[in-house]
């Protein structure tokens, strides 16, 4: 499979070219346009992975209970898939290990990458300003994931910190802890950032450059209350 | 220290390269993230009292932070509205700003809050407004993307539209028209400009997005 992202960072999309009996898993909603040449399947399991249970899984983090799979059928398909939300989409080749993506983060992946929805902990669930449940990306393949705002990328060595509702995915070789910015919680609270993450170990680690609370928060009073 | 405005104009975020001794100061929340080798400091946003009033009436936060670091390390700042980014130098001039402009600025920068008269009021700039002073660089924001302009004579800028502009510019409320046209052009109120002096305007507005959304609720 090929993939090229366009129209990047405001509204971007993936253009995956697959080859005959080639498959990608999309999340549902995101196909945009494709040949003819694909057949496509909505399931609720993914091949080889438990049955309903991780249908549930996923939509308790913020995804959705059934899948697309997108099965090539002749030579040179193409395929665009894009979120619903303006934001940016990125490509990450996943080779060992698992990527931990943030709830509604995860848009596609190939076949050889299992998606599994993971329970974070529940301090990190009530206080980091992402979902209870995270999707778990583990396997050998290509993850696609979007988000609000621009991704960009942080190769953590060390320690690294983020503000919460900024995270879009990290690879499992991370872990982080929600906590005070500074030395103290009074500071913490009155710089505004509240409560971070703070994230330990050597890998990858995504970001979002915007945040979509602190868009909701400036909106939001401006909106009528919708009918019941 | 090192710069960059990333992602413009959409999603347009700062990219800082701090190293021993830089300092920037930034509008509260506005870390996305940051190299554990950073340190911050709250401050009054320009001293107790003017902090107070520019919360009240310039719907600024009461806080600003200070960066630092012993070492090096990478800093990301960002706004909460989708948009772009502008830097501009001061040196010693002034700069009026809408609320919620503010991104950062050199710590050299002093923040202010001045009185901007009822019809910026009116025209939904706020009754009060920031400037930025002094020697140094100041980042602001905006919804949409920015276009300056040095305007000379008499200039129309749409109300909710005008993000920042020097103080030689005068400001003052008008119809768009006549009065039915003003009503029924969905113009309505604009803002009359007098230069000369360079002007900031964003190239959409939040209100212009909520009625949009209002109008599918």
């Amino acid at each position: 499979m090929q993939a090229e992202i366009q129209a990047r960072p405001s509204a971007s999309v993936a253009k995956l070219t697959l080859d005959t009996g080639e498959m990608v898993v999309c999340e549902v909603g995101s196909m945009i346009a494709m040949s003819t040449g694909f057949h496509v399947a909505t399931t609720a399991r993914q091949k080889g992975s438990s049955g309903l249970w991780a249908g549930v899984k996923r939509m308790m983090s913020g995804e959705n209970f059934f899948l697309n799979q997108f099965t090539a059928q002749r030579p040179q398909q193409t395929l665009l898939i894009g979120p619903g939300v303006a934001g940016d989409v990125i490509h990450h080749q996943l080779h060992a290990g698992s990527l931990i993506v943030q709830g509604s983060s995860w848009l596609a992946s190939g076949p050889g990458v299992t998606i599994d929805a993971t329970f974070a902990g529940l301090g990190k669930a009530l206080f980091s300003g992402e979902s209870v449940f995270w999707v778990k990306c583990t396997g050998h393949g290509d993850v696609f994931l979007n988000s609000f705002g621009a991704i960009y990328e942080v190769e953590v060595d060390g320690t690294h910190i983020v503000d919460t509702g900024h995270i879009v995915a990290f690879e499992d070789t991370l872990d982080f802890r929600v906590g005070k910015l500074g030395d103290s919680w009074i500071g913490s609270f009155l710089s505004g950032e509240g409560l971070v993450c703070h994230f330990s170990g050597q890998g990858k680690l995504y970001c979002q450059s915007h945040n979509p609370p602190s868009f909701g928060q400036l909106l939001g009073p401006m909106l009528k209350p919708r009918p019941a | 220290m090192q710069i960059e405005i990333r992602n413009r104009p959409s999603f347009a975020n700062l990219l800082v390269r701090l190293l021993k001794g830089d300092r920037i100061v930034a509008e509260s929340n506005a870390m996305a993230s940051m190299s554990s080798s950073i340190t911050l400091r709250t401050m009054w946003n320009g001293g107790f009292l003017g902090a107070i009033l520019r919360k009240i009436f310039g719907g600024e936060s009461l806080f600003v932070n200070e960066f630092t670091t012993a070492s090096s390390g990478e800093l990301v700042l960002t706004q909460p509205l989708p948009g772009d980014i502008e830097c501009i130098e001061l040196k010693g001039q002034t700069l009026y700003l809408q609320a919620g402009a503010f991104l950062a600025c050199d710590p050299t920068i002093r923040l202010g809050v001045s009185f901007a008269g009822l019809s910026s009021w009116i025209g939904r700039e706020g009754l009060f407004r920031l400037y930025v002073r002094g020697y140094g660089r100041v980042w602001f924001g905006a919804y949409g993307g920015i276009i300056v302009k040095d305007i000379q004579g008499e200039y129309v800028v749409d109300s909710g539209h005008l993000v920042a502009y020097e103080p030689s510019i005068q400001l003052r409320l008008s119809l768009a028209g006549s009065f039915f046209s003003s009503i029924f052009s969905g113009e309505g109120l604009v803002m009359r400009l007098r230069g000369p002096g360079r002007i900031y305007m964003q190239t959409r507005s939040l209100d212009g997005l909520a009625s949009w959304v209002n109008s599918h609720l």
